[in-house]
């Protein structure tokens, strides 16, 4: 009589587990019924996010996301063609594909390539950067590892290499929001924190805090201003959780003051995964473009400095009022100014540019220079000697890097 | 014994049964939002959008689940945006004790595409609350609710 019970019981575990794997199956079938699946592979063409990074000599890096995993691959034809690509990571439905978050890639003149990304480390959703090295120009790297050691969230990692070689990074940390939920005080957010490696990301400084308040999900933005010094951007948190815009200067000696960019009054909980841009000038002129839903404003918008951050001027609205413009993306090359945007129409999603030639005083009129009617990442800038690049990942037409510019 | 025995056999059955059953998830893709609107049938209605790896979603969604068990007759449908696995999407609801309400998670990625049907000014901040009254007027609340508020839209109303 035992026997039977415990064979009864064992039937029903089987039975049990069975029916649930059925169940998901079903589901699936379900799913792909009438329907286009999923984009699953791992290849460039099912990527959420790419990030591009233009070597000295010409050679196109690229970064990307897809099916779980991280890969580089490389170019020698500026994106028409790339070898095959390189797995650096893998962490299926644990890596971090949010609406803002995308792999970061940098190269020195030697070839010696960094990369940093982000993954879920925990059932609680506290998240992990990872950082990985290649020393023969992105051909093989080295197994990815934690950038810190902290138990709490880090996130958004932005990466920029200064002239020297040296890397900044900058990214999201919840050890501050972590450590004061531990004692009872209940808080959202993050912190903006930084730090630098001066031996080509083998190692890393101490990590110091510039923002002890920020919004936890969305990306930092980061440019480095004539005195090589990087300059970021974030949406900070503002006495009565209102998440509006700061730039921050971080200079040998630490963080400099938060400016406040504009006073949009966006006093929300929410996570707006909608970051700013920065590009600094050769005169150093700060040139800064976010998204808000502000009480005084609301959209796209664009402001820039001429002291440092002390004052900015008044925000410039991109696109029409009531178009549904995302995604704003600014690099500076001398005096020069590029911008671009996102614009949705119900349709297609189209790339706007607006350009200016004596840094931010008067600009071109919006231009649209790409569109795609899928799936599209957001439109990034970049540079390589005196070459400006679009570089814009869609669904239905590839990856696309387009030359937009030259300065003589 | 064996009386006994059949009891408990049936009640392992049943809670294994229930258990693989305990939370349906539907998908939800671009091009579904009339349908999910449809579910109204002529009352009002909020759809509420999440994430699990958004912290105020996470904070919220258990004052939802008590939201619906003060104010049963309330139509509220819970979307879930990130791309993430069912079975983590599960654990969260279960976390939040929202297992047994009227869950979709997004599937086909939370872009542009996707959200114009639903708001075009909607950038894909999370959460986000779109109330929707008898006469499909819409209203949209960015971040969390005041549960006071949304209590009174629905009196209001029904």
């Amino acid at each position: 009589m035992a026997k039977i019970f415990i064979l009864g019981i064992l039937w029903l575990g089987v039975f049990g587990q069975g029916w649930a794997q059925m169940d998901h199956s079903a589901h699936m079938a379900m799913m792909g019924m009438g329907k286009p699946s999923a984009c699953q592979s791992s290849g460039l063409e099912c990527a959420n996010a790419a990030t591009p990074f233009l070597t000295p000599d010409g050679k196109l890096l690229l970064a990307w996301t897809s099916g779980g995993k991280v890969s580089v691959a490389q170019s020698t034809d500026l994106g028409k063609t790339f070898n095959s690509p390189v797995v650096v990571a893998e962490h299926g439905k644990s890596l971090d594909t949010g609406g803002d978050a995308r792999p970061q890639i940098i190269s020195d003149m030697k070839g010696n390539v960094f990369l940093a990304y982000a993954f879920f480390k925990d059932s609680s959703w506290n998240a992990q950067i990872n950082i990985a090295r290649s020393e023969d120009g992105g051909n093989t790297f080295t197994a990815p590892r934690s950038l810190v050691q902290d138990s709490a969230s880090q996130r958004f990692p932005s990466l920029v290499i200064k002239s020297d070689g040296n890397i900044f990074i900058a990214w999201i940390d919840k050890r501050l929001v972590a450590a004061s939920n531990k004692s009872g005080q209940k808080k959202l957010g993050g912190s903006i924190a930084y730090s630098n490696s001066l031996d080509g990301g083998r190692t890393f400084q101490a990590e110091r805090i510039a923002n002890e308040d920020s919004c936890e999900c969305c990306r930092i933005g980061v440019s480095l201003n004539p005195k090589n010094q990087p300059v970021i951007i974030y949406r900070a948190i503002f006495p009565g959780g209102v998440r509006d815009h700061a730039s921050q200067i971080i200079s040998s000696n630490g963080p400099e003051k938060i400016r406040r960019i504009a006073n949009d009054g966006w006093k929300t909980d929410a996570c707006p995964h909608h970051g700013p841009t920065v590009a600094v000038s050769s005169q150093g002129t700060i040139h800064a473009a976010w998204f808000t839903q502000g009480a005084n404003r609301s959209g796209v918008f664009y402001a820039n400095s001429r002291n440092e951050g002390a004052s900015y001027s008044a925000p410039m609205r991109l696109g029409k009022i009531d178009a549904s413009t995302s995604r704003p993306y600014l690099l500076a090359l001398g005096k020069n100014v590029w911008l671009v945007w996102k614009e949705f129409d119900g349709h297609n999603t189209v790339v706007v540019i607006k350009q200016s030639g004596d840094d931010g005083k008067s600009w071109s009129k919006d231009m649209i220079i790409s569109q795609t009617a899928d799936y599209s990442d957001h439109p990034l800038l970049i540079a390589q000697g005196n070459q400006v690049f679009l570089s814009w990942l869609t669904r239905a037409d590839g990856y696309q890097l387009t030359k937009i510019g030259q300065i003589e | 014994m064996k009386k006994i025995l059949i009891a408990f056999a049936t009640f392992l059955f049943i809670s294994t049964f229930v258990n693989a059953e305990e939370i349906s998830l539907k998908s939800y893709q671009k091009g579904d939002w009339s349908s999910i609107v449809s579910l109204a049938n002529g009352k009002p209605m909020a759809v509420h959008f999440w994430g699990v790896t958004c912290a105020p979603c996470i904070k919220e969604m258990p004052q939802w689940s008590k939201f619906l068990s003060s104010d049963r007759d309330a139509k509220v449908v819970f979307i879930q945006v990130d791309d993430v696995s069912p079975e983590m999407i599960r654990k969260m609801l279960r976390q939040a004790n929202l297992g047994n309400a009227n869950n979709y998670y997004v599937t086909s990625g939370l872009d542009e595409r996707l959200r114009y049907e639903i708001d075009p000014k909607w950038r894909g901040e999370t959460p986000i609350t779109i109330f929707i009254d008898k006469a499909g007027k819409t209203e949209t609340t960015v971040g969390s609710v005041n549960f006071q508020s949304v209590k009174a839209w629905f009196k209001k109303n029904n």
